[in-house]
């Protein structure tokens, strides 16, 4: 420590956030009427003073320059009066007040590449973990896959042209760092061999009471090795979650060769018509093929086509399903049923069919 | 354009197609050498189909324990730039609202100190700065400090609140979500920013069931938005959506609505509101004509979580209703109360959903003075093996 | 018993630390358990989250984040002496 050590402030906490509201939401606060969608990706929301606020949502790629956020700061001097605000599903939004200023913008916010929608029935940015760019246990990258994805899915970002809203969720590994779980379409990266176990440097590195204790399913037990305090994996008992990786550096769950992704279908966090429900496996597993992922693209493409095709208006994916039953899913998807689908853990048995209501198929 | 350091032609693809590039942003902040090995690091990724990150352990803040996440390249010695790459989570505002000045701030200060590459936002909700070096952590957060931002939370603490737009730009916000999360967050930077948990505790507050924020998803404590009044119905607005042939209000609305309490006569549109479970659906179908009622609260959930250790859990209802007022007292000790006995007798990384799981949530009730009722179960147990204490 | 200082549960706290360095990683929770459980009702929550905080503030110790946080020797602590 220096002589003069800084003088250090601490556990001051955010900002308050009423700096950063713009006048209009100042004097409307918690004073709104209704909103409308006048067009994809822009809302207006009405005051019972009459007052009206546009917001302009355009899409990011969640990995952003500075230089692209003092981009959107100019951006909200020259059209906003400076106010802007990020969605929970990496958008940013501007609130704008003279209505004038909109279709200027949207067409600025194009020509720099941002493009505008993501509101109503379609689908939406991606919410999504940092796979190769930083985090050390993805079996894949975060945002190469979300780009291929979002390229493809385009058109329906840019037009409120479906069933009901579609919500795609990514993440790299079973940590699933964002609302993977319970998204329309979940992407998640898996690993599919035991990890490896560095001998010499685990007793440095790693606290074995703890690293055993990581284990779902208590598949890591102690062992010497070389006469050193040591850990061994029973293989068998192994479902590649990584989780004694992140306990233990010595532990590396990374396998280039068998790695890859897999597909959950289903899942939603409103509680609108349906209560919340978690996202069910539709494919257990497709390679990591950058730069572009066809496999993954194309499996999410189809899983969205037929969706778009068949479900009927405010039905979300899972309640798509749940109406026409999971053969029928299986069925119209083309997608293959394993014995990888049928669930093994701690409440299996609850996910069994017990019951002998069946669309049967005629002969 | 900075000269690139590395030729990248697998990630350079990633560059084309309509969707914003996040390639093109890295090579924006390409003047930064770090950035420049970043991008030699993601090709070789795209190479050998496996990523190139270590987890460090013990980089932060001085007294703090979250916030710094360590990050460190395994392959240094090529790409010495990125030798240390950690992040920091800065607590964002509220709601994410920001002025252009504050955008700027935070821009200046992560050029000073750290790659120029950022999260807005991540998962949990912080502003992410993704990038730095050991040295550059205490003086990046001694700008922060001085420009009014703080570290947020990781590991074994309270992870930063995080909420919806709220009634700053929502006219379904059941209560004041912004000012709650900023209240709890200021409460607690203690617990915020000094791990003293068994494991990472989350709160989420949602205006309403819609749930932007993914609370019950992802909250040991989500706070949903909720009334106990009628919903409030403008019925010539029903009527215009009825004639306006956007809506069936029969078969989008009514047939559409849990507990079918809802009927439409061509001419008006009753609500059985005792039977109506505040689902959110008719209202999101026709904002301009329905609206929550006046009495507002939320539902208080608790327990949810991702699958890592014992399987993911969505949260369950604890109190069915409270009003959401400041200084928010009945949150306060509802959450020492939790925290006291989970720190207590929670094991190492174990969540309070699977804490309670664990030890009953009939049992977690009776610890922490709530009363059970039905409210907190979908059906009674189906199983006969119960613990009576005759 | 009254006047048990935080200075002492902090002193305390930190000898438990550097017994355990290299064979078990301590979180919060086990250090505030074992005070408690050696100090008896002299010591509470309060004092020991006090004394925490003078062990991290003072360079003794540090915070560990490897699959959960624990309380840990500070690698770079070098006392004046």
């Amino acid at each position: 420590m220096s002589a003069e050590p800084l003088k250090r402030k601490t556990d001051i906490g955010p900002p308050n956030y009423q700096q950063f509201l713009p006048p209009i939401i100042q004097e409307n606060y918690g004073q709104w009427k209704y909103h409308e969608i006048l067009k994809p990706g822009v809302l207006v929301h009405v005051s019972h003073s009459g007052a009206k606020l546009y917001s302009v949502r355009a899409a990011t790629p969640r990995l952003m320059s500075i230089e692209t956020i003092r981009l959107f700061a100019d951006l909200a001097d020259e059209f906003c009066g400076g106010y802007l605000r990020f969605t929970s599903r990496n958008n940013v939004e501007f609130l704008v007040t003279d209505e004038t200023r909109i279709d200027p913008l949207i067409a600025r916010l194009r020509a720099e590449g941002y493009p505008v929608g993501g509101t109503g029935r379609s689908i939406t940015n991606i919410v999504h973990t940092q796979g190769w760019v930083h985090c050390h246990s993805a079996a894949t990258d975060a945002s190469g896959v979300v780009k291929n994805v979002m390229d493809e899915l385009f058109p329906h970002f840019e037009a409120m042209d479906l069933p009901a809203k579609l919500r795609i969720a990514f993440a790299c590994c079973l940590n699933m760092c964002g609302a993977v779980h319970c998204s329309d379409i979940a992407i998640l990266g898996v690993h599919r061999k035991p990890p490896k176990i560095n001998h010499d440097a685990l007793p440095k590195t790693c606290e074995i009471p703890t690293t055993l204790a990581s284990c779902p399913t208590g598949a890591v037990r102690t062992a010497s090795v070389n006469g050193k305090q040591s850990v061994e994996v029973i293989d068998e008992q192994c479902m590649y979650c990584g989780n004694c990786f992140t306990v233990c550096p010595s532990m590396s769950i990374i396998n280039a060769e068998n790695d890859g992704l897999s597909i959950w279908v289903g899942g939603k966090v409103s509680d609108a018509r349906h209560p919340p429900m978690f996202s069910k496996l539709a494919i257990p597993f497709l390679p990591n093929n950058p730069p572009h992922w066809p496999e993954v693209v194309s499996a999410v493409r189809n899983i969205v086509d037929v969706y778009a095709s068949h479900a009927r208006k405010f039905e979300r994916m899972g309640e798509w399903i749940e109406r026409i039953g999971w053969p029928n899913f299986f069925k119209l998807t083309g997608i293959e049923f394993t014995k990888f689908h049928i669930d093994d853990f701690t409440h299996a048995g609850e996910t069994f069919a017990r019951s002998a209501q069946i669309r049967q198929v005629p002969a | 354009m900075t000269e690139l350091k590395h030729q990248t032609p697998l990630i350079d693809e990633l560059e084309k197609g309509p969707w914003p590039s996040f390639v093109k942003e890295i090579k924006k902040s390409a003047k930064s050498a770090a950035v420049q090995d970043l991008l030699g690091v993601l090709e070789r990724s795209y190479e050998e189909k496996r990523g190139h990150w270590k987890h460090g352990g013990i980089v932060g803040v001085h007294g703090y324990g979250g916030g710094v996440i360590g990050r460190y390249t395994d392959l240094a010695d090529e790409f010495p730039g990125v030798a240390e790459f950690h992040t920091m989570r800065i607590n964002q505002p509220s709601g994410w609202f920001y002025t252009s000045k504050a955008l700027r701030t935070l821009s200046d200060i992560w050029e000073k100190h750290g790659s120029g590459l950022t999260n807005m936002h991540g998962s949990t909700g912080d502003i992410v700065f993704l990038g730095t070096t050991t040295p550059e952590l205490e003086p990046t957060f001694k700008d922060l400090t001085d420009a009014g931002f703080d570290l947020g939370g990781s590991g074994s603490d309270m992870r930063t609140p995080s909420c919806c737009c709220g009634p700053a730009r929502c006219e379904w916000a059941c209560y004041d979500t912004l000012n709650f999360v900023y209240d709890m967050t200021q409460t607690y930077q203690d617990e915020l920013h000094r791990p003293a948990f068994p494991y990472k505790f989350k709160i989420k507050a949602a205006g309403c069931a819609n749930d932007c924020v993914a609370a019950i998803a992802r909250a040991d404590m989500s706070v949903i938005g909720t009334w106990r009044d009628n919903i409030q119905i403008d019925q010539p607005a029903v009527k215009e959506y009825a004639e306006s042939g956007k809506l069936d209000l029969q078969k989008d609305v009514c047939d559409r609505c849990p507990t079918k309490c809802m009927s439409w006569n061509g001419k008006a549109l009753s609500i059985d509101n005792s039977n109506c479970v505040k689902c959110m659906h008719c209202i999101n179908a026709m904002p301009k004509a329905l609206s929550p009622g006046k009495d507002r609260g939320a539902t208080i959930l608790i327990g949810a979580k991702a699958p890592i250790i014992g399987g993911a859990l969505l949260s369950s209802v604890f109190v069915p209703f409270i009003k959401v007022e400041p200084p928010y007292d009945d949150f306060k000790e509802l959450i020492a109360a939790i925290w006291d006995l989970w720190a207590e007798n929670g094991k190492n990384r174990e969540r309070v959903g699977e804490f309670i799981q664990r030890i009953g949530l009939g049992n977690f009730l009776e610890q922490i003075g709530l009363e059970p009722i039905p409210e907190m179960i979908s059906h009674p147990r189906a199983n006969p093996y119960i613990f009576y204490e005759a | 018993m009254e006047d048990l200082s935080v200075e002492k549960v902090a002193e305390t706290m930190y000898g438990m630390v550097k017994d355990y360095h290299g064979k078990k990683n301590l979180k919060a929770t086990d250090l505030t358990k074992a005070m408690i459980e050696q100090f008896g009702e002299a010591c509470d929550k309060q004092k020991c989250k006090e004394a925490i905080r003078v062990i991290i503030d003072d360079g003794r110790c540090t915070y560990s984040y490897v699959g959960g946080s624990y309380i840990v020797l500070n690698p770079d602590y070098h006392p004046a002496s």
